[in-house]
């Protein structure tokens, strides 16, 4: 069989670099931003002709943040390949270590990343803003929120066998239940991990109410939000049909995943690898929505659990009931969902069906032509696979749509906002290259998950004059 | 000999981003120890004067396990045009704000172990140089051959902390 290589310069292969193009006039002012991502998204065409059941293993490589999203997306669009139901147990299993994902996600972001901003402030000296900063500032703090992380972590690895690519969620299921003792392990571990949530809430809010005028003002932007809901419009990670709400906060879609084609069309711009996806019904590029923490408590009615329920109301009224814009509220969000997770976890370990050992369904028929499509709340945002199969089973199509790309025009827009406030004149500064971080932050985009060779840069800025020339560039 | 531990990391996935796999696959035969298999990550066999792990990437939890050694020594691929192919460096505890990177590097998690529990390690770099990092497994021959030699350079290291 003939073949063909295509061979991509290293920089566009290896993922982990994003990069920021300002484009000045003659006056000093912005005129246009771009936020790069150089990541070549070959993965999808390197899946054509494997076996639809590699995929749970195949695509959680994609990254090592949030290899569980991946893994369990495909379980699902496997599910639906196959024509199989799983068994409850085995759903609430799936569920279960992806609260645990969420936990350890979500902890890593707001301890590792964003607390450091937040409490040492954007213009901190950089040797001291960042985690070590937050462990001078609070020990104990710190010490807790390795644990939080480790908590999540640990969830994984009962059921996974490993922290990292676990091997578990399979077609019709998963490969194992959950023991009484690891269910009891859990549990035995799980207040300190709550109280740690809570405080770091506390702490968000408080931040919050004493930058009240920066949180509202900095890169918000009106959009469209998207997000899981259950059967009474809940907030749900694992499972429920797709909600698309307006600027305004009408709804504008709700549908069942696997209809998503029908609804979500992507926008390609030329200088980025990353395409835009959009609402067809609503148009490139008003259809532009938004995903994650703040996309999904837009789009929700309630939180199904009481605490995050409780703090769900307090963030409702940001903005009087309407959806929330400030990026900033992001980190609130990311938080509220954390002690969603950590109640969610004690919902699902006292179920009755938790420790059964109906935990796959008998293996589908042999000659399986089709299509299935897998959705899950990622930590960052909604995520599809989407798989077509010939009728023995290998893939001839796959189709992945992953949170940071759903926030793509997001992320352009509001590091454009911050270029626009910040930019004036032919330099740069650590000042306007610490705020655009922040902003693009506040999406916890995953750029350098999979490849970690040293000698990369994760960001870089480029100011570019009316001529073409560059004027200034400065990386991190 | 102070305790010591060689830690590897990278994605086997992505071809010389798994060269710490090899290398720490490499010392544990010349050790007479067993490799490690995928998702493999050695930490169930710690607990010697010279140990060897390999994980997808260091993060901070890592950090606890850190605490007991003298010294440390990690292992990665590098893509740097102007470092040798196998670019050795002592490294020390330090911390950048991290932009959206959610891995630590190896100064990184020195910095963690030092502010968290009070630990400093001697720390050490091996880095080899990387050339392809597409969707596959196993080394191109140039950054195989870069492996081998990165092993018996950290054997040297563990024997003699002032090589290199």
């Amino acid at each position: 069989m003939a073949s063909r290589k295509i061979t991509i310069e290293p920089v566009t292969r290896i993922e982990g670099h994003g990069r920021v193009t300002i484009y000045v006039n003659d006056q000093g002012k912005v005129e246009e931003s771009f936020f790069h991502v150089d990541e070549f998204r070959g993965l999808e065409k390197f899946c054509e002709g494997r076996l639809y059941f590699e995929m749970p293993q195949i695509t959680q490589r994609i990254c090592g943040i949030c290899p569980v999203s991946h893994h369990l997306a495909a379980a699902k669009a496997c599910d639906a390949v196959a024509r199989v139901e799983i068994p409850r147990p085995a759903k609430l299993l799936r569920e279960l270590m992806h609260m645990g994902q969420l936990v350890q996600s979500h902890g890593m972001h707001f301890f590792h990343l964003a607390a450091p901003d937040l409490l040492l402030g954007f213009d901190a000296d950089p040797a001291t803003r960042n985690v070590v900063g937050i462990i001078k500032a609070n020990p104990e703090l710190a010490l807790k929120a390795v644990a939080l992380r480790r908590y999540g972590q640990r969830i994984i690895e009962r059921l996974g066998g490993k922290r990292v690519h676990p091997n578990f969620a399979v077609v019709g299921g998963v490969n194992a239940p959950l023991s009484p003792k690891d269910r009891d392990e859990i549990l035995a571990d799980h207040a300190e991990a709550l109280a740690t949530t809570r405080t770091a809430v506390d702490i968000a809010k408080g931040w919050i109410e004493a930058n009240q005028e920066t949180v509202s003002a900095f890169a918000s932007f009106p959009s469209c939000y998207m997000g899981l809901v259950d059967h009474e419009g809940g907030l749900h990670m694992y499972d429920g049909e797709i909600r698309v709400k307006g600027a305004d906060g009408k709804l504008l879609a709700q549908f069942r995943p696997e209809y998503y084609l029908a609804h979500v069309a992507e926008h390609v711009e030329s200088w980025s690898f990353l395409k835009f996806p959009y609402l067809r019904k609503a148009g490139w590029p008003q259809g532009t929505y938004r995903v994650g923490p703040l996309g999904r408590l837009n789009v929700v009615d309630k939180i199904g659990t009481p605490l995050a329920q409780e703090e769900f109301l307090r963030f409702r009224q940001i903005n009087g009931g309407k959806p929330v814009e400030g990026s900033l509220y992001y980190h609130y969000a990311r938080l509220i969902e954390t002690v969603y997770a950590l109640e969610r976890i004690t919902q699902l370990l006292d179920d009755r069906d938790i420790l059964s050992t109906d935990v796959c369904a008998p293996a589908p028929a042999a000659k399986i032509p089709g299509q299935g499509v897998g959705v899950i709340e990622a930590p960052r945002g909604t995520l599809f696979h989407d798989y077509s199969t010939d009728e023995d089973g290998r893939l001839t199509r796959v189709n992945l749509i992953v949170a940071t790309g759903n926030n793509n025009w997001a992320m352009n827009t509001a590091s454009g906002l911050v270029a626009r406030a910040f930019v004036n004149g032919n330099r740069l500064t650590e000042g306007m290259l610490n705020r655009v971080e922040a902003a693009i932050r506040c999406y916890d985009p995953c750029l350098s998950c999979a490849t970690h060779a040293l000698g990369k840069m994760p960001l870089e800025i480029t100011l570019v004059g009316p001529d073409g020339t560059v004027l200034d560039r400065i990386s991190r | 000999m102070p305790r010591t531990l060689v830690i590897g990391f990278g994605n086997i996935d992505r071809a010389d981003d798994g060269a710490a796999f090899a290398v720490i696959n490499t010392l544990r035969r010349r050790l007479g120890r067993p490799p490690l298999g995928e998702g493999e990550t050695g930490w169930e066999e710690t607990g010697g004067d010279l140990d060897t792990v390999f994980l997808h990437q260091l993060t901070p939890e890592t950090a606890e396990s850190l605490v007991a050694y003298r010294r440390i020594v990690f292992v990665d691929a590098h893509v740097l045009e102007n470092a040798p192919e196998i670019h050795t460096f002592p490294v020390t505890p330090d911390f950048e704000p991290a932009a959206f990177t959610h891995h630590l590097t190896p100064a990184m998690m020195l910095g963690l172990l030092k502010a968290l529990y009070g630990a400093e390690p001697e720390g050490r770099v091996v880095s080899i140089r990387g050339y392809d990092f597409d969707f596959r497994r196993g080394l191109s021959p140039r950054t195989g051959e870069l492996a081998a030699k990165a092993a018996e350079l950290i054997l040297g290291l563990v024997e003699n902390p002032v090589q290199g």
